[in-house]
């Protein structure tokens, strides 16, 4: 069992892209824009999309299925309870958790300001790092248990490539820990490997 | 077939979506069109950026001034970056404040509306969903709004956001304070050739921009020819033209007319005591004539059936039809221009389709009017066969160089001064459009249905709007907003 490789790194499905061509033209800061503006935007349009994508397979999560938050089968995940207090979850409770968290702190106005003339706090950069981690963990999640379930809904190069861009982002700009990359560093090589993902520091 | 994969890892699969629930494929489809539309619209959205750095560093390129440099460059890099906050904006009803209603269709209403926050002026266009889900043609209908909303073109009216609730879809678009062709033909009565040579003429580029870009208008009337704050014309939002299928179905004009032989007027099998009458021909006198149709005129505006007056023969005869039917529009717009009402006007759309189809015999100046020979000669070149039509070989080159355009300048034409130039008090000034009499039009059924519905539907929150009803309009989401905000000041 342990010998067979995750469906996600196995061919052709590791190969299959909506996206062709380098990440680098939608990733990078544009000249002259603002540096919080450009990071905000793009967290807030990665957030709803991994949003839409995790709907589509949501109430297959269930409890009994998958009583805890994992990635690959020896890294499990714990929601901090806000007296700093650990617990084991659910897989598909831990995920609610995670997504609603986020989503309070993308719609609120002192972080994710809209109106025109309010101002980023300064925490900005640390509430976002925040919110990727979380994100990351759902998707490495996905992938780990139910990827086979967008293979069924030819979802796979939407997903790939959503996922490929979602690293050339994080990876711009620094907001991930490489340690907390490893349950899906074999893919994330892959894809640099193709060339679809650039590795850090080997941009031009 | 012996081809052996590459890799050992190489995996058949089995695909089955049928095991997952209907809400589940359904989703999936959703984030599918979503994820594809996003991407599409990233590229676009890095190349327009950059195409507006470049230009702009080369603009700022010639400036010496270090201290305005920066200053221009601030002022650059803040609107970019307001652009990017806008699209984390989502905007709603609740976001724009109605001013006034400012015209009416069959399926929805344009309404004057100004931003809360930012204090901006709007034109919102509301569309009943549930009317246009019936339309088959949505998918290419869009994919032309889409092209238009970015062709940036000075002759279209510029669309800039939109949203949707279950039942309606609302465009936010630029605000034309000069009211339409209609409204200025209903005031005036008539123009004067040196006008009319005006508008037409703009009308002239406004269809081979249009062409240019690969469509067809097919619905050019007096209604749907705006006037800018400067007097100047741009053709309405179009495409997503709620009235337009009925009016030009041809089967649905059949079908009238089924009706009146079916009631047995003047039919085959009558009986023997029916006596044969023949039609008394009430001919009313010009006067008379504009008078009832003027009346008319804006009802028919308001109606789901919309009228006909402006359509080509061709599009009723399902024969297939190009862009030269835009061309007969123009020459039916320009008759009413000069003679006061469009050359097929009669008391029903049923009628006015029938005086289309037969245009060789009832197409008729009136005595009474004098029009110069060069205008007649246009007119007749315009709403003719399409095989004969002007424009039918060279495009709108043909048409400028008709002797009634004589001494128009027209890469100059925009930038002259416009014959009614509309003198506004303010921001929010509507006295270019039929306000009070807007407030007195009742609903059409299908409208007043949908207010019933929203009645039932207040309180309960409507929340997950990804439903497959959403599908259609997803390209609708965004759409550029006016990131150089100048436009709105005035
Ligand atoms: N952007 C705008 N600015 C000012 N007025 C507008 C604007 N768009 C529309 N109007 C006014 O509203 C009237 C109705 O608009 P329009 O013709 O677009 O809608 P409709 O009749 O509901 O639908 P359609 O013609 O698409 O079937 C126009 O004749 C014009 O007077």
């Amino acid at each position: 069992q342990s010998s067979k490789p995750p469906l996600f790194i196995c061919e052709p499905f590791v190969k299959i892209a909506l996206v062709k061509g380098s990440y680098k033209t939608i990733v990078q800061q544009p000249k002259y824009v603002d540096y919080h503006e450009w990071l905000a935007l793009n967290t807030f349009e990665l957030f709803n999309h991994l949003n839409k994508f995790y709907g589509v397979i949501a109430e297959y999560v269930t409890p009994d299925r998958y009583p805890i938050m994992t990635a690959d089968p020896k890294t499990e995940y714990v929601w901090l309870l806000p007296n700093n207090k650990a617990v084991s979850l659910p897989a598909g409770q831990y995920i609610d958790h995670a997504l609603t968290w986020i989503s309070n702190k993308i719609n609120d106005q002192t972080i994710f300001p809209t109106k025109s003339g309010m101002a980023f706090p300064p925490s900005f950069l640390r509430e976002i790092k925040g919110i990727y981690i979380q994100m990351f963990r759902i998707i490495a999640h996905i992938f780990h248990n139910h990827f086979e379930k967008f293979v069924h809904l030819s979802l796979e190069a939407h997903w790939n490539s959503y996922f490929a861009h979602f690293i050339s982002f994080v990876t711009e700009f620094d907001l991930i820990a490489k340690n907390e990359l490893e349950p899906l560093s074999m893919l994330i090589e892959n894809l640099e490997a193709q060339g679809k993902i650039i590795p850090v520091g080997k941009d031009s | 077939r012996q081809q052996q994969p590459q890799s050992a890892d190489y995996v058949y699969f089995d695909r089955h979506p049928e095991w997952f629930s209907k809400a589940s494929q359904d989703k999936a489809a959703s984030i599918k069109l979503k994820l594809e539309h996003y991407y599409k619209t990233a590229i676009e959205h890095a190349i327009e950026r950059n195409q507006r750095r470049v230009s702009f560093e080369q603009k700022l390129g010639t400036e010496s001034s270090g201290e305005r440099r920066n200053r221009e460059l601030q002022v650059f890099g803040r609107n970019e970056s307001q652009f990017l906050r806008l699209r984390r904006t989502r905007l709603s009803l609740e976001d724009f404040h109605t001013v006034k209603v400012i015209g009416k269709g069959a399926f929805g209403e344009v309404r004057l509306v100004q931003k809360r926050d930012t204090g901006k002026i709007y034109a919102m266009k509301t569309l009943l969903k549930s009317e246009m889900y019936k339309k088959e043609q949505l998918a290419h209908v869009k994919a032309e709004r889409d092209v238009l909303a970015d062709a940036n073109s000075p002759w279209v009216v510029s669309l800039y956001y939109s949203f949707q609730d279950p039942l309606y879809l609302y465009l936010i678009m630029e605000f034309l304070p000069g009211g339409d062709l209609m409204t200025m033909l209903i005031k005036w009565q008539i123009f004067t050739e040196d006008v009319t040579r005006f508008y037409i003429a703009e009308c002239v580029l406004a269809i081979e921009a249009i062409h240019r870009l690969g469509f067809i208008h097919r619905d050019i009337k007096p209604d749907n020819i705006l006037i800018d704050m400067r007097g100047h014309i741009k053709l309405s939002d179009f495409g997503l033209s709620t009235g337009f299928h009925k009016t030009h179905d041809s089967n649905y004009y059949k079908k009238l007319l089924d009706q009146d032989n079916a009631s047995g007027v003047g039919g085959l099998n009558n009986g023997r005591n029916s006596v044969l009458v023949d039609p008394i021909n009430l001919t009313m006198s010009n006067r008379q004539q504009m008078q009832t149709w003027r009346k008319s005129r804006r009802l028919m505006a308001y109606s789901t059936v919309g009228t006909p007056d402006y359509i080509a023969p061709e599009i009723f005869l399902n024969q297939g039809y190009g862009q030269t039917c835009d061309w007969w529009s123009l020459g039916a717009i320009m008759f009413e221009c000069l003679v006061g009402w469009p050359p097929f006007c009669s008391e029903t759309p049923k009628e006015t389709y029938c005086k289309i189809l037969n245009w060789r015999e009832t197409l008729q100046f009136p005595e009474d009017i004098h029009l110069s020979p060069e205008a007649e000669d246009l007119i007749l070149r315009l709403l003719t066969d399409s095989d004969h039509r002007l424009g039918r070989n060279g495009g709108a080159l043909e048409i400028k160089a008709h002797p009634f355009f004589r001494g128009v300048v027209w890469d100059e034409i925009r930038n002259v001064e416009a014959p009614f130039i509309p003198k506004l008090r303010s921001i929010t000034d509507t006295r270019f459009f039929p306000t009070d009499e807007l407030e007195n039009v009742p609903d059409s059924p299908a409208l007043a249905q949908a207010a019933k519905e929203r009645e039932r539907m207040k309180g309960n929150v409507v929340g997950g709007a990804d439903t497959k009803e959403d599908l259609p309009f997803i390209g609708y989401t965004f759409s550029r907003f006016e990131y150089l905000t100048r436009k709105n000041a005035l």
